[in-house]
């Protein structure tokens, strides 16, 4: 979804040079037409001022002009290569997409996600783990609140009464978000990487790397969190105390991450 | 090797995951003082019981039994991935 008061901006390790756009991450460039760069060019300008300079610049209908730019800046945001900035608050981006999915409701379809790369720094592994785990604290956070809400609710509803059960398996949940990404880009110190988000999606885009090593990274994320889960269970059984195994569970279960149920069991299968 | 693998990791995943919830299940019900039998058939998963004034878990076969069909299931799911993926290299849309 992008509104005309919604701004452009390369995503980190994006440059465009000499009419080109480079993706530091992937090792990759493309060429740029004259509207393309044209688009890019103006980057941090609101879109819809775009829109009506290059329908100036290059004698189009507005109309045009703003089916070019707007199919032109979603394509570049699916492939993360930019990243689409909202002036408005939350509250108002809410309404608005409140607004639209009422209107698209009767076509059973939702609004599209837009995508949001953040930059990693992978020299060290400590930085890798620690920037990735900054770039994602957000989407922690949303996971962990709504873990918690909806396991209240269930647990409201099985006739449980505290939170510590809500809490913890909410807590765990949006842990493991955080410790499987974060495992992922500390394995790939060295590697220009960036984290991805689109929707429910969540993943770290890297350079290429040789397939056992991408092996590795794969198995690195679901491994991390299952291991600090059963380090939760095992600890819970030692001291007796369930809310600590009860939490370490969530954990646990990105083990099925390597299955080939999963994008990383599959990777690491060779599949 | 790729069949290795993909036994090896179904295998632990799906043993990984029994034991977690299965521990928080025995520990749940140690807390509280309640007995525990999870079983189907013969096959024991895990026992909460009282023995004099102790409450003893015992993990019973069923992990291990468990964690070998999560195995075989992973790998079954690789050959019906790797052969669908074959198909569709010579498919022309």
């Amino acid at each position: 979804m992008i509104a005309a008061r919604d701004t452009l901006s390369l995503a980190p390790g994006v440059t465009v040079e000499h009419g080109r756009l480079t993706d530091a991450v992937r090792g990759d460039s493309w060429p740029l037409n004259a509207s393309g760069a044209f688009v890019l060019a103006r980057t941090g300008d609101p879109v819809g001022l775009i829109v009506q300079e290059l329908a100036d610049v290059f004698s189009l209908s507005d109309e045009a002009a703003r089916a070019d730019v707007l199919r032109f800046a979603w394509h570049l945001n699916v492939l993360a290569l930019v990243n689409v900035e909202s002036g408005a608050s939350r509250s108002r981006r809410l309404a608005d997409w409140v607004r639209l999915a009422a209107r698209l409701a009767p076509a059973g379809a939702v609004p599209a996600a837009a995508t949001r790369r953040r930059a990693i720094d992978t020299r060290t592994f400590r930085r890798a783990f620690g920037s990735c785990l900054a770039a994602i604290s957000a989407r922690v956070s949303v996971v962990a609140g709504v873990g918690t809400a909806v396991t209240a609710q269930l647990s409201l509803l099985a006739g449980a009464s505290g939170l510590i059960v809500p809490l913890t398996l909410g807590l765990g949940t949006g842990v493991g978000l955080g410790f499987h990404e974060a495992a992922h880009a500390a394995s790939l110190r060295g590697v220009p990487s960036a984290l991805v988000t689109r929707g429910r999606r969540t993943y770290v885009l890297h350079a290429a790397v040789s397939p056992s090593r991408r092996s590795i990274v794969a198995l690195a994320g679901p491994l991390a969190a299952a291991g600090l889960g059963m380090g939760l269970v095992v600890a819970g059984s030692i001291v007796v105390a369930p809310a600590l195994a009860i939490a370490g569970c969530p954990l646990v279960a990105h083990a099925l991450a390597l299955t080939v149920v999963g994008g990383d069991g599959r990777v690491a299968c060779g599949l | 090797m790729r069949a290795l693998k993909a036994f090896l990791l179904g295998a632990l995943a799906v043993g990984a995951l029994a034991y977690a919830l299965l521990t928080t299940l025995a520990l749940t019900a140690q807390a509280g003082g309640h007995t525990l039998d999870v079983t189907i058939g013969p096959l024991v998963f895990v026992a909460v019981g009282e023995e004099g004034d102790a409450i003893v878990t015992t993990f019973g076969p069923g992990i291990v039994v468990l964690a070998l069909v999560g195995g075989l299931a992973n790998l079954a799911a690789a050959v019906l991935v790797r052969q669908r993926a074959a198909g569709r290299s010579d498919r022309v849309d």
